[in-house]
């Protein structure tokens, strides 16, 4: 065989067993992904008319597969040594149209070695996991417990950060500030909302909102075994729908991640706090939660234990604090390196008056009763490329 | 009789292929000639391949390579000098790739690559089986 042909069926096979960040021959570009396609089933019928049980209805009393699927393609190109431009565009099952979107596009300037600035459209982190929430491989949970994650629907600004990263002996301080506007981003509109907006009870409707002078800072310490981070971030928020102008929201968190000794631990605690009347739809909540698994060759067991409650709303304001409680069972399994399966079940349960992060209208005769409870069921697979 | 022999032709040819990168193999960490260091420790490299710091204990900027994930000298490099592997190193560049915080070392191919690529370029820094290294480039460490 002559040598040119030998050398393309070569690169051919090397592009087969190339991990992440793939060379695409193309000098300083990378090229890498990551993939989710997944399946759930929750044992209740909440509605009369309708399937969808989690708020959003992508978890419904069917067996579903748009609550978790989704793709991702990230590109990075090296314009010289201190400056690269990064896009990631991503598509999720869950898009009502099915749009792919620029998750996320930045340049980063590379001031020297401990600080960089990232321009553009960045993902801020808000909690533990929330710049890279899309990589299901990258955590051990099907999702990353909706107690804490779903108080923060914003993950993108239009803005900039500075990541300054200072080494002491064997551990990391990253000192992250961000600053920057949100716009384009919606959220399924609370059911306490639904009035507002005339629409009927268990309607699931997207609401748009922008957020200004969005700020905040991230602050963590890690190192070969664990990470611990503090936030905290500052914004004002827009919805004309629900007539909110300039209200401000005000996010606090702090997390810990550790595996050591193959004990996997996650936990955080989140607060939320929003004035006027956005807190009609989004009242200020608190939320936690704790993982704790066992690493058992390639398989992880891990149990999940979350909570999402009530805040101090003042009483003044009308927001309806949503509270549950959750348990959740679930298993990773390694398929060798760059992809995972994962198994979950979780017993969701509201508090009375309440419906928790379920849809049941808590006005309605569906409301759940203290005690009663729903199992979601899931199993997806995780890839990265 | 002739069997036997079929056999330990057999066997010596699976012994010369299997043991065409013996794990025994030495392997050398080495930059180019005109990097100033006169060595290195694991964990500096293992640092700089992870990502957590861009320079050489130096000052200067550092530009790890990688060979391929079927490469013999990647693996025994990843064992035992990185000591992380498989998914565990995976999940550690996932969650940074994917969050804009950082880029896994450069792939730019075998032995023979990386050698060339480091004799080339000022900041890189590289591992090859210890049989290739020569006088274009500078060796910071041997791992036996």
């Amino acid at each position: 065989m002559n040598k040119k042909l030998l050398g393309i069926l070569c690169a051919g096979l090397a592009w087969q067993a190339l991990p992440a960040s793939a060379a695409t021959g193309l000098e300083g570009v990378s090229l890498s992904g990551f993939m989710t396609a997944g399946a759930t089933y929750a044992n209740r019928q909440l509605l009369a008319n309708s399937n969808a049980v989690s708020q959003d209805g992508t978890i419904e009393h069917t067996p579903g597969f748009t609550s978790d699927s989704r793709l991702g393609v990230q590109i990075s190109a090296t314009v010289n040594p201190d400056i690269s431009v990064t896009g990631q565009l991503l598509a999720k099952a869950r898009e009502s149209n099915s749009n792919v979107k620029a998750d996320w596009a930045f340049v980063t300037y590379r001031v020297n070695d401990p600080i960089s600035i990232r321009a553009g459209k960045i993902k801020f982190p808000t909690f533990l996991i929330s710049d890279y929430y899309e990589v299901g491989y990258a955590y051990p949970w099907i999702r990353p417990p909706q107690e804490v994650y779903s108080l923060n629907p914003i993950s993108t600004i239009n803005g900039a950060d500075m990541l300054a990263r200072y080494r002491f002996s064997n551990m990391t301080l990253l000192f992250q500030p961000y600053y920057g506007v949100s716009r384009g981003a919606t959220t399924v509109a609370p059911q306490e909302a639904l009035s507002a907006l005339s629409q009927p009870a268990g309607s699931i409707v997207d609401v748009a909102f922008t957020a200004d002078a969005l700020h905040g800072v991230n602050l963590s310490l890690s190192s070969d075994i664990f990470t611990a981070r503090v936030g905290y971030l500052q914004t004002r928020v827009n919805a004309s729908s629900l007539g909110v102008f300039h209200d401000t929201a005000k996010f606090s968190s702090a997390g810990l991640s550790m595996d050591w000794h193959n004990v996997v631990l996650y936990s955080e605690v989140a607060k939320r706090e929003i004035d006027g009347s956005a807190n009609f739809a989004f009242p200020n909540q608190k939320g936690s939660y704790a993982t704790l698994g066992y690493r058992i060759g390639k398989w992880l067991p891990l149990f999940t234990t979350a909570r999402i409650s009530d805040n101090d709303n003042p009483k003044t304001l009308l927001g309806t604090p949503l509270k549950q409680t959750s348990k959740t069972l679930g298993l990773r399994y390694e398929l060798g390196s760059g992809a995972a399966l994962k198994f979950e079940a979780s017993k969701i349960t509201p508090e009375k008056g309440t419906r928790g992060l379920l849809i049941a209208d808590p006005n309605g005769a569906t409301a759940p009763n203290k005690g009663d409870s729903v199992m979601f069921y899931g199993i997806t697979i995780d890839m990265v490329f | 009789m002739k069997t036997l022999k079929k056999f330990w032709m057999v066997l010596f040819v699976i012994l010369a292929w299997t043991g065409s990168a013996p794990a025994h193999a030495a392997l050398a960490i080495i930059v180019n000639p005109a990097n100033n260091m006169a060595g290195i420790t694991a964990e500096q490299a293992a640092n700089i391949y992870l990502g957590k710091v861009g320079v050489f204990p130096n000052g200067n900027r550092a530009m790890p390579v990688d060979q391929p994930a079927s490469s013999p000298a990647r693996r025994k490099f990843y064992h035992s000098v990185v000591k992380k592997e498989g998914s565990e190193l995976k999940v550690y560049w996932s969650k940074l790739l994917f969050s804009g915080k950082g880029q896994p070392p450069r792939e730019v191919g075998d032995d023979a690559d990386v050698k060339s690529w480091v004799a080339e370029n000022p900041d890189a820094i590289g591992y090859v089986d210890g049989k290739f290294v020569d006088k274009t480039v500078k060796v910071l460490l041997i791992i036996p």
